[in-house]
């Protein structure tokens, strides 16, 4: 069964450091773990103000390495010339997906400027990618932000655009809240990445898979700010076919980013 | 399963929880437990029922332990720790004297409450010295401004040093160094850490790269127990993503914790 991992990341955090955070590095770690292929994005565009540099310097960090990385494009709605940066992001540099960060670059997901680049990559047909957090919050350092995404912040840009698929990294969304009561899955554009959810224990990973299908679960990591065997573990104690596992490790992947 | 702990390790949790109500246990809940142990290779498993707000009854204390009890009695594999709250000292002695001489708890489980280096403790921890048991403390350095509202007397790395100091002949061991604080903080201020009496469990859902290595570089191989709290891929995984050599796997997995239960008197 072959792997690739949704939730990357390569360049410097501000607040701590981390190892493995090239990509000739982070390739190498997670080859050693057993992982074909990653979604990767640059740290450094949470925090530049003009954050499409990053995307520059992560086009030339990859570019030894697109057998194995696939670029994820980091852009911040409210900044002048966004439109401009997407089209680069994904003609020039051959990036498949858009990662929005609204408590970063300090936006709603409801404002306009959101809902003009979602619409925009829902014209492009590719996936745009939120994370929760990058780094749990109760470690934070003073000037880092002081909480996670949560569904509610979410909600209403789901359902508004319901043709633009979405995937929450880093996220722990009760399983309950994306179902109705009668189970049924309430996000159809909605995929979640499902390094933060238990497997072992009360398999609240399995409960996911039951409740959103395995064709809306995808496989990642957090590496290099995580350890991996940790999420590898709750794979590998979720209930599923080998079928439904081939989709969360690969299949999806693929679909998602038109691989 | 493909990534548990090999059974050679006798694997000991040294940091986690059933659950119940009014002093039953749940036992349904108790079976997760023991399954999920089951699938990541752990075979003993410490347990506690701990009370989270200001200021547990000694009531509520000792319907808390009587689930632990029942745990222990659910299976064998259930080792008990007794939650106290040191601010009822007279009632919180009699409590480990009853949970521990009467039933076979190995250790004492402290909340935030008070700060592990708060006078209020002595009594507590001199009982626990008394019988030879360890005292787990709920512990971390939270940063962000809702929980550390939610915990502000949340001991760390500062407090041990100073309890080490206050009750030299008590075990202490530091809860969860993933619990979610900065865990960073603590590895800095436990630099200096030195003696027998003093452990750092690697609990916790927290899995940033290197925690659990740069733990054991910071306060010893002698003072790393392996634990879960609740979270088992994270516990078992972080501590495989380590690295660590054979000898340090045999202590954390069991051997350190051994050697405290060990130290129980009779």
């Amino acid at each position: 069964m072959k792997l690739f991992d949704i939730n990357t990341a390569i360049g410097h955090w501000p607040f701590q450091q981390v190892r493995n955070n090239t990509s000739t590095k982070l390739r190498k770690l997670l080859e050693s773990k057993g992982i074909s292929g990653a979604a990767v994005a640059h740290t450094h565009g949470v925090f530049y103000k003009n954050c499409h540099d990053a995307n520059g310097e992560l086009a030339a960090e990859i570019s030894k390495h697109r057998d194995f990385f696939t670029g994820i494009a980091t852009i911040n709605p409210t900044y002048p010339g966004w439109e401009r940066d997407l089209q680069e992001c994904v003609e020039a540099f051959g990036f498949k997906a858009l990662r929005l960060l609204p408590l970063y670059h300090n936006y709603s997901l409801k404002s306009a400027e959101a809902s003009a680049i979602i619409a925009a990559a829902g014209k492009m047909k590719i996936p745009v990618i939120i994370p929760a957090c990058i780094f749990n919050f109760r470690q934070m350092h003073w000037m880092d932000i002081p909480r996670a995404l949560e569904l509610d912040d979410l909600k209403e840009v789901l359902l508004g655009n319901p043709d633009t698929r979405f995937v929450l990294t880093e996220g722990a969304v009760p399983v309950s809240q994306l179902a109705d009561p009668s189970g049924k899955s309430l996000f159809k554009n909605l995929y979640i990445e499902m390094s933060r959810y238990r497997s072992a224990y009360g398999g609240v990973l399995s409960n996911l898979i039951r409740t959103i299908g395995a064709d809306h679960v995808l496989f990642g990591s957090g590496a290099p700010f995580k350890e991996i065997t940790p999420a590898l573990m709750k794979l590998d104690n979720a209930e599923g076919s080998v079928a439904e596992k081939t989709q969360m490790t690969s299949g999806n992947f693929k679909k998602l980013l038109n691989l | 399963m493909k990534y548990a702990i090999a059974k050679r390790y006798k694997c000991i949790d040294a940091h986690n929880h059933v659950w119940g109500r009014n002093g039953r246990l749940d036992t349904a809940e108790a079976e997760n437990v023991l399954k999920a142990a089951d699938l990541v290779g752990i075979d003993r498993i410490c347990v506690s029922v701990p009370l989270t707000h200001d200021c547990p009854t000694p009531e509520e204390v000792r319907r808390n332990n009587d689930i632990a009890i029942e745990a222990m009695k659910f299976s064998k594999r259930f080792l008990g720790f007794c939650f106290v709250n040191p601010g009822y000292a007279r009632e919180a002695t009699a409590e480990i004297e009853r949970c521990v001489v009467e039933h076979g708890m190995v250790g004492v489980k402290l909340y935030h409450q008070y700060f592990i280096s708060d006078p209020a403790q002595r009594p507590v921890m001199e009982k626990a010295a008394e019988l030879g048991i360890p005292v787990l403390m709920h512990a971390g350095k939270v940063t962000d401004p809702m929980t550390r509202a939610a915990q502000p007397r949340l001991s760390a790395a500062e407090h041990f040093l100073q309890a080490l100091k206050m009750f030299p002949d008590t075990m202490l061991i530091q809860g969860h160094i993933g619990g979610g604080g900065d865990w960073e903080w603590n590895l800095r201020g436990l630099e200096s850490i030195s003696g027998n009496n003093y452990y750092i469990d690697l609990s916790g859902s927290v899995v940033d790269a290197g925690i659990a290595r740069r733990t054991l570089d910071t306060v010893g191989e002698d003072r790393v127990l392996f634990a879960t709290d609740m979270s088992y891929e994270e516990g078992v995984g972080k501590v495989i993503d380590a690295g660590f050599s054979e000898r340090q796997l045999v202590k954390i997995f069991s051997g350190n914790m051994e050697k405290i239960l060990a130290r129980r008197k009779k």
